[in-house]
């Protein structure tokens, strides 16, 4: 079953085309990658989708719904949750309340609430962390943190940005883990990610954009071995080998 | 004794304490001054449910105010009708004027929408103030309205003597408080601080962040024309200068902003410490430099912003926790 699917999407900044007409699909219980050099377009991409931007033009269909310009919240409560490349924690409060904010979605009730988040806290093994300030974490914790919200949502279909990013490989071995374990629970998971490493241990499927275009789609090693995507990454140069 | 039990304790001596008070000051004028204090911590505990946890700073709350005391007034004077009853009608009419402001305003950030309360508040008064008839309702321009002390008792809200006005008032502010802390617990709570720390990342995690600002500012300006109404009937005449003055809408501010926003014990700690100094200065420098009050709020706003940026509660909680901590450990002998 098709969970997510994005045909024609294109989203215009004034002159630029920062995504042009991109086309993808996922499957339930996917884990899908999205690569790209610096600027390709993948956040805007995420932002489309997730509707903190409307895309200038294509349609996005999630759960068999066009969920084309539906306001970010809305969109949260029927199942699709994100993370944020640049961490935003709730500075001030503590990593229960951070991710109770995001358990009321489902209920109204405090005690619910809190239960559903120290359960999330478990899963991830976070829970001995909870009474800890979030502004105090560090930069591992807060991607976790991130996560944690994220999935406490109880998304259907989780996209992360660049979770991994400026963690010690220890840290994304661990990560690597976590997110196969939430996978295997029955979330899909849209991934971007740089570090090559963990994508490519990860992902069930690649699409691969440059200035906003496709430029690849295929398993990992299809993609380690695309001649376009060895160019858009080390240039011309190396296309050969 | 446990922490709970030394809580339960505490909150009991003060309440003993604020209901025990008007038995031992028989003094009218340090009555007027604890009514007045009392006055602020009630607005600015109402002021908070905006401007402390939804994380913006509302500066013309002061619009409410007038809208609560003329409403009751009004109805007072021309028709009758008790002011108990007008309180909840300038209620209402302030609840939709801050849901007015508020609908276009909270997009904006930081200065933008401070900057556009004030202008509203001070819209509003400069019509207040140059007209004598709004429709059928005579407002007196800068005259004001007087209530003559005539038919005292409680169903007039008029009374001869200080302490009923206390007890109020008293009451007025608990109820206020727990509806604060009632709130602080709930899902509004969590929304409302979500959305004005990290909006972005809020809308994402299913907040509405525009229409939990929207239910909070409708509470608030609700809240805060009662507190119109209260003042009316106490000091028995009100004018746009005393009561939708941009001072009022400052002081407000400033009380949050020293005591602590977007904590519960803030805006009574602020009140504590400011109205007395307030007070006091105009007592002293009242003829010579009016005005010093504002001047010694804004030492102290600096100060304050300086040592402890998010007010006195935090070291003051903090002293307490210790405290108890302190006594929890002699009693149980450890």
């Amino acid at each position: 079953m098709i969970l997510l699917e994005v045909s024609g999407m294109t989203k215009q900044f004034g002159g630029l085309r920062a995504v042009d007409s991109l086309d993808l699909s996922i499957e339930k219980g996917q884990i899908f990658g999205l690569i790209g050099p610096n600027g390709a377009g993948k956040s805007t991409a995420f932002n489309c989708i997730a509707g903190a931007f409307a895309p200038t033009a294509g349609v996005i269909t999630f759960n068999n719904e066009k969920i084309n310009g539906q306001k970010p919240w809305d969109l949260c409560k029927k199942g699709l949750a994100r993370t944020f490349q640049i961490v935003k924690p709730f500075a001030s409060k503590s990593v229960l309340y951070n991710v109770m904010v995001a358990s009321f979605v489902t209920t109204n009730s405090r005690s619910v609430a809190e239960e559903k988040a120290i359960k999330v806290l478990e899963s991830l093994s976070f829970s001995d962390k909870k009474d800890i300030l979030s502004g105090n974490l560090t930069i591992a914790d807060r991607k976790r943190l991130e996560i944690a919200r994220a999935l406490a949502t109880e998304p259907k279909l989780l996209l992360l940005d660049e979770v991994m990013a400026g963690l010690r490989p220890a840290e994304v071995d661990d990560m690597v883990q976590v997110l196969k374990t939430i996978r295997d629970q029955g979330t899909t998971i849209f991934v971007i990610e740089h570090i090559m490493r963990a994508i490519m241990a990860l992902s069930d499927r690649i699409v691969v954009i440059q200035f906003g275009k496709k430029i690849a789609e295929g398993t990992p090693k299809e993609i380690a071995n695309n001649e376009n995507v060895i160019k858009a990454y080390l240039g011309e140069d190396y296309a050969v080998a | 004794m446990n922490p709970k039990q030394i809580n339960k304790i505490a909150l009991i001596a003060i309440l003993l304490i604020a209901f025990g008070l008007p038995l031992v000051i028989r003094s009218a004028t340090y009555l007027h001054i604890l009514v007045l204090l009392f006055f602020y911590a009630y607005l600015t505990t109402s002021w908070n449910l905006v401007g402390g946890f939804a994380g913006v700073l509302p500066l013309g709350h002061a619009a409410f105010v007038g809208i609560g005391a003329y409403s009751s007034t009004i109805l007072f004077l021309q028709y009758g009708i008790s002011p108990w009853i007008g309180m909840l009608v300038g209620g209402v009419l302030a609840t939709f004027a801050g849901v007015l402001i508020g609908l276009p305003t909270f997009k904006m950030r930081g200065a933008y929408f401070a900057l556009a309360t004030i202008a509203f508040a001070e819209g509003f008064r400069v019509i207040v103030e140059n007209v004598d008839y709004l429709g059928p309702f005579k407002i007196n321009g800068p005259r004001g309205l007087q209530i003559p002390p005539l038919d005292t008792g409680l169903a007039n809200f008029l009374f001869t003597t200080k302490e009923p006005y206390y007890y109020i008032i008293l009451i007025m502010l608990i109820a206020v408080l727990i509806l604060t802390y009632v709130i602080s617990r709930s899902k509004l709570g969590y929304y409302l601080n979500a959305g004005g720390e990290e909006p972005e990342a809020a809308m994402a995690l299913g907040v509405n962040v525009a229409r939990a600002k929207l239910i909070a500012m409708a509470m608030s300006s609700f809240l805060t024309a009662l507190a119109g109404t209260f003042y009316a009937q106490f000091t028995l005449y009100i004018h746009p200068k005393s009561i939708i003055s941009l001072d009022l809408s400052f002081e407000i501010a400033f009380i949050a902003l020293i005591g602590g926003r977007g904590s519960i014990a803030g805006p009574i700690l602020g009140a504590l410490l400011l109205r007395p100094v307030g007070d006091f200065s105009r007592i002293y420098f009242g003829d010579t430099l009016p005005g010093m009050h504002l001047v010694i709020f804004g030492l102290v706003l600096i100060l304050v912003m300086h040592y402890q940026p998010r007010g006195l509660q935090e070291p003051l909680t903090r002293l307490y926790a210790n405290l108890v901590q302190r006594i929890t450990q002699k009693t149980t002998g450890r």
